[in-house]
């Protein structure tokens, strides 16, 4: 087998070309900067990407629905602020947890209802949503100073740890584990798909598109309240521009790991992939020293860089496999 | 052909040769045939309708000549040179501007720069530096304008704020400007009054007068007599026949369009017919009473029983796809009742049509039946995911594929998998796909729309195959054809549609009965169809 086709079975796999550019990235750094693979550093690019990858976890659900959800940004930033000012007021964790988890439903269920009841476009619902509820921050936080709850339990919920692993983290991890299996197991997750190729055709074959749209919605809210929620408990403070710019973080975050804006395609491991890349990659260029002031133009590069490098290497694919297939399914015919 | 070979070294070319000259030109979509071999010839001064049912081909070919869609096979010769047009600029530098059915001007500019656009006159002589020479543009269009009935207002304002007429008459000035020879107008008179319609048509004649080759694609028959030249009418992506309209009726027109000249005899098709029809008790399946949706139904009335297929029939826009969708809880019905297994029954929507057992093959099949990324398995499933889910929470890929490995055999779908793509398939593969889709819900009622539009001959007996299986198993069946012989070899009985109005019912004589009873039925169904519609 030459080295072309070896190469060509694995860009084939799933996923394989963003993988790739991440580990040659990780190599970079590691190479650079001593400190990139040490346990202090790998246990915080886990605890601090949490948030990114969650909301791009949720926001795939809209994507691969053919929709777009920008309100993320303010619905973490404001679910933060909710769920801190409750413990800060001393409800007990669980109520706490709830306040955030119902302002990111609430979000959900505002977009939802404007989207797929009213049929007005999602673009101009949640960018409506995002202003709202950065505004609602911004109101909310002058009037009350959101620096601290002292409920170690509240604390714990991303700060803790079970064998060595940082909780915020496995629940980052139990919920994408949970949003792949709703995605790819259940009916559901399928008329997601099917509403992202062609809302006429899913219509007419009687899945139910508005009550899809609705429901994309709602998960995506839901998911980017929990988000802030472990915000919350990770940093113990909310500032009254805390989320701003995530939701394009998340888009980012959905297109390097391969979900399609034009909807119909992606899954949960993908975008968590492509989120995951970029704050590694935030990371990594704090520690070699890269001057922040640059931050912003490098990381543009990369998401530009590891897209065109995916799309490149399926267009080859397209192009090399043509030829191979054949004779593997020769192969494995006369196998038979 | 040798004629227009000689004139290539001549560059004027005689009266009567044809502007345009299309031979054996053919588009093959993945799955579809949309034009298959047609020729078609545009002389200089004269109006040429073109004519066909929805799906027949009059767009890709009007695509095709505007350099939007790039033809599988065949020629195209303007003034006797072969020539390629590959983009809509290369359609304009020949000559050819088409006016298209949907307006094509952008709302906010005005139609002097509507008419300029992209192609805007400049002071000076450098494109970058210079400005727009405004003034000269009007100059330029001002004639034109008032020789076509705008005023120097008109062509001030922003053309949204023009009726339909006028701009009409702004897209066919735009045209004009630019040395056209031959102008495609795609369906000009929709949207207009009668009295603008006969504004345009002055218009036309007009153009034609000039020496202008007018390609006109038209639904409304009664229009074409008197000032069309010559026809051609196309079917099912096949050129049937140029005619010249004095020898023609509207009624006469329909018949080609529809089929009339196959109706008595298709030995292409092998129909195995009925194997032994429906043994069970006849119960109504669907029956709809004076049901209205404003403004495109009038009192529907109709029924189906179990094991028995009523066909449709009518022109396009007599109303049949609208009928489906009140059906199938697409559109709800402003007034009427639908009875479902005799009980009044509201149906809110597609899902819940088929929870009351009703299932629908749509007419567009690749933007409206097909989910082209999805498998062969997924597209069967989708319809009722809860069937093969366990405790209808979880999918199980074994039993979904083991489902469609069962469609997929029972209905010779040609394929090496059901992990296969469905957008790969062919067209009547895809068609049985989605009937697999609808078979799958198990339904009392399928409603079959245009079930064999693009697909070719052997799948077409496949698909009436599949049609009488399902009603002699006990269900029951609606299909809406434009093909008439098609209509009347698969029906029972066929209700006939003229605007949103069912006109008669009919009992189907059949492919049993003899040719000529066969025809005259299919007469008896165009004259319904078309009376009051046309002219004859």
């Amino acid at each position: 087998m030459s080295i072309f086709q070896r190469s060509s079975r694995v860009l084939a796999i799933d996923g394989a070309a963003v993988s790739i550019v991440f580990l040659i990235m990780c190599a970079y750094f590691a190479i650079a900067s001593p400190y990139f693979l040490s346990p202090d550093n790998i246990h915080n690019t886990f605890v601090e990407s949490v948030s990114a990858v969650l909301l791009a976890a949720g926001l795939t659900f809209v994507l691969i629905s053919g929709g777009i959800d920008l309100s993320i940004g303010s619905n973490i930033g404001l679910s933060a602020a909710m769920t801190l000012f409750a413990s800060m007021n001393g409800a007990p964790t669980v109520l706490a947890l709830l306040a955030g988890v119902a302002t990111g439903l609430i979000f959900g269920l505002v977009n939802g209802a404007f989207i797929a009841g009213l049929g007005v476009s999602d673009f101009i619902v949640t960018l409506a949503t995002l202003s709202v509820g950065a505004g609602v921050l911004q109101v909310f936080s002058a009037s009350t100073q959101l620096t601290g709850t002292a409920d170690s339990s509240f604390l714990a919920l991303a700060r803790g740890e079970v064998a060595g692993i940082p909780t915020g983290v496995l629940i980052a991890v139990v919920i994408l584990f949970v949003l792949e299996i709703a995605l790819i197991k259940t009916p559901f997750g399928r008329t997601i798909y099917a509403v992202g190729i062609n809302p006429n055709a899913a219509y007419l074959a009687a899945v139910s598109v508005r009550r899809t749209k609705f429901l994309v919605f709602v998960i995506s809210g839901i998911v980017a309240g929990i988000g802030g929620v472990l915000l919350a408990s990770h940093l113990n403070s909310v500032q009254p521009g805390l989320g701003g710019g995530y939701e394009l973080t998340a888009i980012a975050g959905c297109v390097v790991g391969g979900v399609a804006l034009a909807g119909g395609r992606g899954s949960i491991w993908r975008a968590a992939l492509g989120a995951f890349f970029l704050s590694v990659l935030s990371r990594g260029l704090q520690l070699i020293g890269v001057d922040p002031l640059w931050f912003s133009i490098v990381t543009g590069a990369a998401i530009v860089a590891a897209v065109a490098f995916d799309r490149g290497a399926q267009k080859w694919l397209q192009s090399t496999l043509r030829p191979v297939s054949p004779v593997a399914a020769a192969a494995t015919q006369n196998a038979q | 052909m040798n004629t227009n070979e000689n004139s290539q070294s001549v560059p004027v070319a005689p009266a009567d040769q044809p502007l345009v000259s299309v031979r054996g030109i053919s588009k093959v979509y993945p799955g579809v045939v949309a034009l298959a071999e047609v020729d078609i010839d545009l002389r200089p001064g004269e109006i040429h309708g073109l004519l066909g049912e929805n799906g027949a081909g009059k767009s890709t070919l009007i695509n095709i000549l505007s350099g939007t869609v790039s033809p599988t096979a065949g020629t195209i010769r303007i003034s006797g040179s072969e020539s390629t047009i590959a983009t809509p600029r290369d359609a304009q530098d020949l000559g050819i501007s088409t006016v298209h059915q949907e307006q094509s001007l952008a709302p906010n500019l005005t139609a002097v720069e509507n008419i300029f656009l992209g192609r805007e006159i400049i002071t000076g002589r450098n494109r970058l530096t210079g400005v727009l020479d405004e003034k000269e543009m009007r100059t330029r269009v001002l004639e034109l304008a008032h020789e076509f009935g705008l005023t120097d207002h008109d062509i001030r304002v922003p053309v949204a704020a023009l009726g339909a007429l006028k701009q009409h008459v702004v897209q066919i000035i735009k045209a004009l400007a630019f040395r056209t020879k031959v102008l495609i107008l795609d369906e000009p008179t929709s949207g207009l009054a009668d009295h603008e319609r006969h504004t345009l048509f002055s218009y036309m004649r007009q153009l034609r007068n000039k020496g202008i080759s007018l390609l006109w694609v038209t639904h409304r028959l009664d229009e074409l007599f008197g000032l069309a030249d010559t026809i051609t009418v196309l079917r099912d992506g096949r050129l049937v026949a140029t005619v010249d309209p004095a020898g023609q009726s509207a009624e006469s027109l329909v018949r080609l369009m529809v089929g009339r000249s196959t109706l008595a005899a298709r030995e292409d098709i092998v129909d195995e017919g009925r194997a032994h029809g429906f043994t069970g008790s006849r119960d109504e399946v669907v029956r709809l009473e004076s049901v209205t949706r404003h403004p495109l139904l009038h009192e529907i009335s109709l029924s189906v029983r179990r094991g028995e297929i009523l066909g449709l029939a009518g022109i396009a826009g007599a109303g049949r796809t609208e009928t489906a969708m009140v059906i199938l809880g697409a559109d709800r019905p402003d007034a009427g009742s639908i009875f479902l297994h005799s009980k009044p029954a509201v149906i809110r929507s597609p899902r819940d049509a088929r929870q009351k057992g009703i299932a629908y093959v749509p007419e567009e099949r690749k933007t409206h039946a097909i989910l082209g990324d999805f498998s062969i398995k997924r597209n069967i499933t989708i319809s009722d995911l809860k069937r093969t889910a366990a405790a209808g929470l979880f999918l199980r890929g074994g039993q979904e594929t083991a489902t469609a490995k069962r469609f997929v055999s029972d209905l010779g779908v040609k394929t090496s998998s059901v992990q296969e793509k469905i957008r790969n398939l062919s067209g009547g593969n895809q068609q049985k796909v989605v009937i697999a889709r609808c078979l799958f819900t198990e339904p009392d009622l399928i409603i079959f729309d245009e079930p064999t539009q693009g697909i070719d001959v052997g799948a077409k007996a496949e698909v009436y195959r599949l049609i009488y299986e399902f009603v002699d198993q006990g269900g029951a069946a609606i299909v809406i054809s434009s093909e008439l012989p098609e209509l009347i070899r698969v029906s029972d009985r066929i209700a006939v549609m003229r605007e949103g109005t069912i006109v008669g019912e009919l009992e189907s004589t059949g492919r049993d009965e003899a040719a000529s009873e066969t025809s005259e039925l299919g007469e008896r169904i165009i004259s319904l169809a078309t009376r009051g519609a046309v002219a004859a």
